[in-house]
């Protein structure tokens, strides 16, 4: 099965109210001239589970981080949720109350128990109730299999227990968008599946995911499109099936040797 | 062979160099012991002190007005004796856990006979010494008080109660100083320990909020901000503390109006804050460099506003961090208010000073200097002793050790 230009693709499927996120043209350079991104273009749907790949320093992260302002982008524009990303700061904060963030290196907060972890923004934030949230921070520890170790510290968890804790942080801010900037890669192989089991789970669910990973069995598995980034640039954009069966680009191909 | 005697061999004299050291170092303990004892108990004259003690605590504050700084006093000792209390009132006893940990026995022991030897060694008369007993009394029945019932007290109360510590700095100030009815006495009358715990406390509370002002200035992206930081930490830094106090002395005086320019004690107390703030930025700049950066942006990607991801997230990290070396700051300024009496204030230094000069006690600055040296280390090891509870309650590890 051969696939029309990225760009084309990506924005075929849905109608413009049900996208999430729209990256167009986008170009970073980094203080040191270093030419991050080169044009990106992205459309990510409501509820719907994009996958990035590529080689490393082909600016995957970087990508994601612009979607959360968490990186500047000199060139293009993002929308997300409706939300116009510029310098202005308001419209940044109202992005990073909708799109949760989950890292590779989990960036727990060391001095605050599993359960604070949790509770700590939407109580600051969203200035909810503490009893309220509470609840639902107990709730969404269950989710992830670890209710009982709610009153420890990180620092007392295993890697995978501390990944899925960063996961329930994100989900309590009750995020439209969740992004994951390499969840899995930093863990112990035995740790990984845990962690992609949770993640799969919250796929069947409605929220929107983007994911940088190099787990191919979960691209497989659980993305609706994956998408290969390199040099800067997003090389394809496919399903899945199509992507490692077939890839269209000698890029991807070459990429897919290498990894599979 | 008894297990203290095996013990001992196997500590001191486990090879023949380790028993020759050992040999060595008790022969020079021994000696140096035994010469400071001949000293302290023969040949000092100990009078000098007993005649002088309550210009060591308090320097020349009127006789008449002196109810104010027993009040005082025996509300530090009623705020000491909750504040331990309610720091104990949680014992786990299924983990062992008790409302009186061993320490805390020996701690308690050791307040009541230092109460009752101190008074009468220094020959206070009989109401004096029944007076530090009673305020020894307030402190352990609060104690154990605080530590019994503190749990049961309504969630709000319990909330209120560490808001009592500023409030008690500011009825301290209105005791000492006057004021709301009170007899005004000029900071010229306060002395001895009294105005060393006032310069340093005074510098301590003021320097920490400073500190961290500059030290957030410091890594601020505005340069204005910044550079500023960095010039005046850096100025601060460079220059020896005692001619920023002869500087403070003459400047404030021509750059501030006649009647603004702050009492010399004052003035003092401000030089003091704001060089031990320019130290204290560094502390606090250290503590800053080691939270990673993706604490803050964890913070930042949950929502939270760049104060909020400060107050809540980097700054408990990097003042956990920073601890040690801001108690070292600390101590340090604790040890520099003696150069105030250089400039003519009359802090424990200074008292001394004027006591040695007096003929009556000619001679007896071996006396003097030990006792000053003393209650010195009492005041720093009180310091250290805090900061290291502090540290401990701080430390997430250490809760998940003992919890």
């Amino acid at each position: 099965m051969s696939q029309p230009s990225p760009s084309t693709l990506s924005s075929s499927a849905a109608s413009p109210s049900d996208v999430m996120i729209e990256a167009r043209g986008v170009e970073k350079w980094y203080p040191n001239g270093y030419h991050a991104l080169r044009g990106c273009d992205l459309t990510v749907n409501r509820g719907e589970v994009v996958v990035i790949m590529g080689p490393s320093g082909s600016g995957k992260s970087t990508f994601i981080r612009t979607f959360n302002a968490l990186e500047d982008f000199q060139k293009g524009s993002i929308t997300v949720d409706g939300i116009t990303l510029s310098d202005d700061l308001r419209h940044i904060d109202a992005i990073r109350r909708e799109v949760g963030m989950v890292f590779q290196q989990f960036n727990l907060f060391p001095h605050l128990t599993v359960l604070d972890n949790l509770c700590l923004a939407p109580v600051l934030v969203r200035r909810r109730s503490k009893a309220e949230v509470r609840q639902q921070a107990l709730a969404l520890l269950q989710r992830v299999g670890i209710a009982e170790q709610a009153d420890k510290y990180p620092g007392q968890l295993s890697g995978g227990q501390q990944q899925r804790v960063a996961i329930a942080r994100a989900l309590c801010m009750e995020p439209r968008i969740l992004l994951f900037d390499e969840p899995t890669s930093s863990l112990d192989p035995e740790m990984v599946r845990e962690v992609l089991e949770v993640m799969q789970n919250l796929a069947a669910d409605d929220i929107t995911m983007v994911v940088v990973t190099h787990e191919v069995k979960f691209a497989r598995q659980v993305a609706h499109r994956v998408v290969l980034m390199a040099e800067g640039e997003v090389v394809e954009v496919a399903e899945p099936e199509a992507f490692f069966t077939n890839p269209a680009q000698e890029r991807s191909r070459r990429f897919l040797d290498q990894i599979l | 062979m008894n297990p203290l005697l095996r013990r001992l061999r196997h500590d001191l004299f486990a090879t023949p160099a380790d028993g020759l050291i050992t040999v060595a170092l008790l022969a020079v303990i021994g000696a140096g012991g035994a010469s400071f004892l001949r000293w302290a108990f023969s040949q000092a004259r100990w009078a000098v002190i007993q005649a002088n003690s309550t210009l060591f605590a308090v320097g020349r504050y009127p006789m008449d007005q002196q109810w104010r700084l027993w009040l005082l006093t025996a509300l530090l000792a009623a705020a000491t004796g909750i504040t331990w209390g309610m720091l104990r009132s949680h014992p786990r006893p299924d983990r062992g856990g008790t409302l009186w940990p061993r320490n805390d026995r020996i701690a308690v022991g050791l307040l009541v006979v230092l109460s009752l030897l101190l008074p009468w060694m220094l020959g206070l008369s009989l109401s004096i010494q029944l007076r530090w007993l009673s305020i020894t009394a307030v402190l352990v029945l609060l104690r154990w008080l605080a530590g019994r019932f503190g749990p049961q007290l309504p969630a709000p109360f319990k909330r209120l109660l560490p808001l009592g510590l500023p409030l008690l700095y500011l009825i301290g100030m209105v005791l000492i100083g006057g004021g709301l009815g009170l007899v005004s006495v000029s900071p010229s009358e306060w002395g001895g320990l009294l105005l060393t715990l006032l310069q340093s406390s005074f510098a301590i509370l003021l320097c920490f909020p400073l500190g961290v002002l500059l030290a957030l200035g410091r890594r601020s992206e505005l340069p204005l901000l910044r550079w500023g930081s960095v010039l005046y930490i850096e100025f601060i830094r460079g220059a020896p503390l005692i001619t920023l106090l002869f500087l403070g002395q003459n400047m404030l005086g021509f750059l501030l109006p006649g009647g603004l320019a702050p009492e010399r004690v004052w003035r003092a107390a401000w030089v003091l804050t704001l060089f031990a703030a320019a130290y204290l930025a560094e502390a606090v700049r250290s503590g800053l460099a080691a939270v990673p950066r993706g604490q803050l942006e964890a913070a930042r990607s949950l929502g939270m506003s760049m104060p909020q991801a400060f107050t809540s997230v980097v700054l408990p990290q990097a003042l956990r961090v920073a601890l040690p070396s801001m108690v070292g700051q600390f101590i340090s300024l604790l040890q520099d208010t003696t150069l105030l009496s250089l400039i003519g204030l009359m802090e424990l230094l200074g008292t001394a000073r004027t006591v040695m000069a007096n003929p009556a006690f000619l001679g007896r600055n071996a006396e003097v200097y030990f006792t000053l040296a003393v209650l010195f280390w009492c005041c720093c090891a009180a310091l250290g002793l805090g900061s290291r509870a502090l540290e401990r309650r701080l430390d997430p590890a250490a809760i998940a050790r003992s919890g």
